[in-house]
C-alpha cells in the first residue's frame, strides 16, 4: 500500500483560538453594546427622516410639544381619564373573558355554542366599535369604555379557553385514578396550568384595548389621550402629535415591562425552568 | 367491585348503542352551534330595538344594504384597492420583517440590538401606526401600505427569530457531522423549520393587517372599504357601514381560508398530525 | 495503517470559569483502517465527547488530532447518532441524499444499495414520521455508510431501541461492516454490545482518561449465544467492575 499520508484534519485547539480573540472585539459585541448602538441608529434614523421630510418632526420639536403640554397642565387630566376609561374596560374584560373562556375549555357544548359568536366578535374592527358606541353613548366615559372591552375581550377569551383546554389530558386521568378531590385538583392543576394563559390574554387585551379607547376618544369629544392626540393633528401641529405618542407608548412600554412581563414570567416558570 | 369485571357485552349489536351516542351528541352539538348564531342574532336584533334602528340598524336592514352594495357593482374596485394595499404591506413587512428575525435568531448580538426594538414596535396601537402613515404620505396608497407594513413586521420578525431558535440543534450537529455547507444547513434544516412559524405569523398578522388598513383608509384614503365606510358613516348610514364591514369581513375570511390554508398544508404535508386551530 | 491519530487530547468545558470540568485528559490511541474499535465506559466518562471532537462538531482544548484518509483527499466521515436524527420534510431516500457531495447516478445507486441492506427499499419515499423508530434509525445507519466515509462514528446508536430490535440491528450491523470494512469508532456503555462487534475495545474511566485497551481476537460472524463470546463478554465486564471499584475508592480519585 503505497498511500500518501495526507493530515488532512490537523484542528486548531480552543486555547489557541482564544488567544486570537483581542479584547476590543469582545466588549464591541457585547449585548450592551449592540443595544446602545440600536438605540443609537434609532435616534439617527428619527433625526435623518425628520431632516428630509418636513411633516415629520423632529426629536427637538416633540420634546419642546411635550414641555409646551406638560406646563399647560394637559398631560395629568386627560391621561387620568384615558387610564379610568382604558382600566375599567380592561378589567370587565378581563372577568367576562375568564368566565367565558373557562367555560369554553371544559365543556365542548359551551365551545360549540359560543365559538361563533367569538369569532365574529374577533373579525370586527376597533373602528366600526368606536363609531357605533360614540353613536349610542355619546362623548362620555361609557363609549370609549364599551370599545375597550369589545375590542379586547375575544381575545381574553381564546387565551383563557386555550390555557384551559391545554390542561394535559394525562395529568385530568391521573388525578381520576387518584380520587383527587375537585377543590384541589382546581387548585394544584387548573389554576397553574391557566394562569399563564390569563395574563398571556390580559397583556394582550392590554395591546388592542390602547387602540379602542384610543380610538373612541379621537373621534368622540370627551377629552383624554386620544382627544388631545387628534387635537393636535387637526391643528396640523405634528409634533403635538408626537409628544403624545411617546407619552402613552412610553407610558404601554413600561407597564409592560415592569408589570405584565414580571406577572407573565412567575405564572409561566414551571414551564421555562427546564429550558 | 366484581360486576365491573365480570360485566358481558350487550346482546344485539355492540356498536350501535355507541354510535347512537355519537350521534346524539354530534347532533347537541350541532345544535348549539346554530343556538350561538341565534343568540347573536336574537341580541343584535334587541339592541336595535334598544337603541333604535337609526343608531343600530337592524340585522336585516344591514343585509339589504350589502344586497345594494353588490348589486351596484362597484364594491370590485374598492374591494380590490383595499386587497391589494393590504398584500403590498404585508410584502413590505415580509421583505423587511423576516431578515431582521433571521439576524435576531441566529446571532446574540443582533437579537440584543433589535429585541427592544421590535417589541416596542409590536405593542404599539394601530391607530399610531395608521396616523403616523398619514403624516409621512398624506391622501395617498402608500399610507395604508406603510401602516399595514409597520403593524405586521414586528410579527413576523418576532416569529421568523422565534422559529430559527427553536431549530432542532440535533439536526444542524448531523449536518456539521456530514459536512455539509452553511448553505446547505440553510437550505435543507433552518428554512423547512421556520415555514411554519412564518405561517403562523402571516395568519395572525393577516387578521390584524386588513383591520389597520381599513383604519387608514377611514383616516384619510381615496378609495377602498375604509374610504367607503367613512363616507356613509359620514352620511349617517349605519346600515352601509356594517354592511361594508362585513362583506370585507367574509370576503378576508375567504382569502385566508383558499390562499393561506391550502398553500400551508401543501407546504407542511411532512407533518405526522394536524395541527388543530387556534380555537 | 492508521486512519485516526490521537495525542495527548484534552477537553475542559467552560474554560476560564469557576465551573469548569475536566471531561477528557491525556488521551492517546489510533485507529488502524479498516477495523473496528469501540469506546466503552460509564455513562459520563466523556465518550460521546470525544467522538464529537473526532467528528469536528466540538473543539478539543489541547493535543492534536488527525485523520487521514486512503485517496489523499479530504476525509469524509459518517455519523451514526444515538436518535435516528433525520430531516422530517425529507423523504427517506432524499434524507439519504442530502448528505451526499454529488447527485450521480453511481451515488443515487450507492444510497439504494446499503437502504436496501437495511430491508427499507420499499419506504424509500416515505417522510421518517411514517417509520418506526427502528426503520428510522436504520435508515440513519445506511446513510452514514452510504457516504463511503474513511471512518465511521457511531454513538450508542442501539441504545434507545427495545432489545430484540436492537439484536436484530446489530446482526445486520455485523454484514454490513463484514462487506464494506469500513474503520469503525463506536460508542457504547454496554460490554456486551462492544465485545460482540468489535475488534478492540478501549475503556474509558471516569474523569476521562484511558483505563484499558483490549483486543477482541474472535472469529466472525460473531453470535451471542458462542459460548467463547460469552466467556470473553464475562470476563471484560470483570475488569470493568474492578475499575468502577477502583475509581470508588478515594485514593484513585485523588
Amino acid at each position: 500500500m503505497s498511500t500518501t499520508m495526507t493530515p488532512v484534519k490537523a484542528r486548531r485547539s480552543t486555547s489557541e483560538k482564544e488567544k486570537a480573540t483581542p479584547a476590543w472585539q469582545k466588549t464591541l459585541t457585547s449585548d450592551r453594546a449592540a443595544r446602545v448602538a440600536a438605540l443609537l441608529s434609532f435616534f439617527l434614523f428619527w433625526v435623518v427622516i425628520s431632516a428630509l421630510f418636513a411633516r415629520v418632526p423632529g426629536p427637538v420639536e416633540v420634546v419642546q410639544r411635550l414641555v409646551d403640554e406638560f406646563s399647560r397642565g394637559e398631560v395629568f387630566g386627560n391621561f387620568g381619564s384615558t387610564l379610568y376609561r382604558f382600566g375599567v374596560g380592561v378589567a370587565l374584560a378581563t372577568v367576562v373573558g375568564i368566565a367565558v373562556g373557562v367555560i369554553m375549555g371544559l365543556s365542548q357544548l359551551g365551545r360549540a355554542f359560543f365559538e361563533s359568536p367569538v369569532l365574529v366578535a374577533l373579525s370586527i374592527p376597533a373602528i366600526i366599535w368606536s363609531f357605533l358606541t360614540v353613536m349610542w353613548f355619546g362623548f362620555g366615559d361609557l363609549s370609549p369604555i364599551i370599545t375597550t372591552f369589545l375590542t379586547s375581550v375575544p381575545f381574553v377569551i381564546v387565551n383563557v379557553a386555550q390555557g384551559v383546554r391545554g390542561v394535559s389530558r394525562d395529568l385530568r386521568d391521573m388525578s381520576t385514578t387518584y380520587k383527587v378531590p375537585l377543590s384541589r385538583r382546581i387548585k394544584d392543576l387548573v389554576l397553574p396550568a391557566v394562569t399563564g394563559y390569563v395574563a398571556a390574554g390580559i397583556r394582550f387585551a392590554i395591546i388592542i384595548g390602547w387602540n379602542g379607547v384610543l380610538l373612541a376618544e379621537w373621534f368622540g369629544g370627551g377629552g383624554g389621550v386620544g382627544y388631545r392626540a387628534r387635537w393636535w393633528y387637526d391643528a396640523n401641529r405634528f409634533g403635538g402629535f408626537a409628544a403624545w405618542v411617546v407619552l402613552f407608548v412610553g407610558f404601554i412600554v413600561l407597564l409592560d415591562r415592569f408589570v405584565l412581563d414580571r406577572v407573565i414570567q412567575r405564572a409561566f416558570r414551571w414551564r421555562d425552568a427546564s429550558a | 367491585m366484581t360486576d365491573q369485571l365480570v360485566r358481558t357485552a350487550p346482546p344485539t349489536d355492540p356498536e350501535a348503542g355507541a354510535k347512537r351516542t355519537a350521534k346524539r351528541r354530534r347532533l347537541r352539538l350541532t345544535g348549539l352551534v346554530i343556538l350561538g348564531w341565534v343568540a347573536m342574532f336574537a341580541l343584535w336584533e334587541y339592541g336595535s330595538w334598544w337603541f333604535g334602528s337609526r343608531l343600530l340598524p337592524r340585522p336585516l336592514e344591514v343585509f339589504q344594504a350589502g344586497v345594494e352594495i353588490v348589486e351596484s357593482g362597484n364594491f370590485v374596485t374598492d374591494f380590490s384597492a383595499s386587497v391589494l394595499k393590504t398584500f403590498a404591506g404585508f410584502a413590505v413587512a415580509a421583505a423587511v420583517g423576516a431578515p431582521i428575525g433571521y439576524l435576531m435568531g441566529r446571532y446574540n448580538y443582533w437579537r440584543a440590538f433589535f429585541h427592544d426594538g421590535v417589541t416596542i414596535a409590536g405593542t404599539i396601537p394601530a391607530i399610531v401606526y395608521a396616523v403616523m402613515s398619514l403624516i409621512a404620505f398624506g391622501l395617498s396608497n402608500l399610507g395604508p401600505i406603510l401602516a399595514v407594513a409597520l403593524v405586521s413586521a414586528p410579527y413576523i420578525a418576532l416569529n421568523v427569530a422565534e422559529g430559527i431558535r427553536g431549530v432542532d440543534k440535533s439536526l444542524v450537529t448531523m449536518s456539521e457531522a456530514f459536512g455539509r455547507t452553511p448553505q446547505q444547513i440553510r437550505r435543507e434544516v433552518l428554512v423547512p423549520t421556520i415555514v411554519p412559524f412564518v405561517f403562523a405569523a402571516i395568519r395572525m398578522c393577516f387578521a390584524v393587517a386588513w383591520k389597520v388598513e381599513a383604519l387608514t383608509e377611514v383616516f384619510g384614503g381615496r378609495n377602498g372599504v375604509g374610504f367607503q365606510i367613512r363616507t356613509e358613516y359620514q352620511l349617517y348610514d349605519i346600515a352601509a357601514v356594517l354592511a361594508w364591514m362585513f362583506l370585507f369581513i367574509v370576503f378576508m375570511l375567504i382569502i385566508e381560508r383558499l390562499v393561506l390554508a391550502k398553500s400551508e398544508a401543501r407546504l407542511l404535508a411532512w407533518r405526522p398530525q394536524e395541527r388543530s386551530s387556534a380555537l | 495503517m492508521a486512519v485516526l491519530t490521537i495525542k495527548n487530547l484534552a477537553k475542559t468545558f467552560n474554560v476560564g470559569t469557576p465551573r469548569a470540568s475536566r471531561v477528557l485528559d491525556d488521551i492517546s490511541f489510533d485507529v488502524r483502517g479498516g477495523t473496528f474499535v469501540s469506546i466503552v465506559g460509564p455513562s459520563g466518562c466523556g465518550k460521546s465527547t470525544l467522538l464529537n471532537i473526532i467528528s469536528g462538531v466540538e473543539e478539543h482544548t489541547s493535543g492534536d488530532i488527525s485523520l487521514t484518509s486512503d485517496s489523499g483527499g479530504p476525509a469524509r466521515m459518517g455519523y451514526v447518532f444515538q436518535d435516528p436524527r433525520l430531516l422530517p420534510w425529507r423523504s427517506v431516500m432524499k434524507n439519504m441524499m442530502y448528505v451526499q457531495n454529488d447527485r450521480s447516478e453511481a451515488t443515487v445507486g450507492r444510497c439504494r444499495k446499503y437502504l436496501e441492506m437495511v430491508g427499507l427499499t420499499k419506504n424509500a419515499d416515505f417522510f421518517p414520521g411514517q417509520l418506526s423508530g427502528g426503520m428510522q434509525q436504520r435508515v440513519g445507519i445506511a446513510r452514514a455508510f452510504a457516504v463511503e466515509p474513511d471512518l465511521l462514528l457511531m454513538d450508542e446508536p442501539f441504545s434507545h431501541l427495545d432489545a430484540i430490535t436492537a439484536r436484530g440491528l446489530r446482526a445486520q450491523l455485523q454484514d454490513i461492516w463484514a462487506q464494506s470494512k469500513k474503520t469503525v469508532v463506536f460508542v457504547t456503555h454496554d460490554v456486551v454490545e462492544a465485545v460482540e462487534l468489535s475488534d478492540r475495545i478501549i475503556v474509558l474511566q471516569p474523569g476521562g482518561r484511558i483505563f484499558e485497551d483490549i483486543t477482541i481476537d474472535l472469529p466472525r460472524p460473531r453470535r451471542q449465544t458462542d459460548p467463547t463470546v460469552a466467556t470473553l463478554q464475562a470476563e471484560v465486564l470483570g475488569r470493568l467492575e474492578t475499575m468502577k471499584a477502583m475509581a470508588r475508592t478515594p485514593e484513585a480519585v485523588a
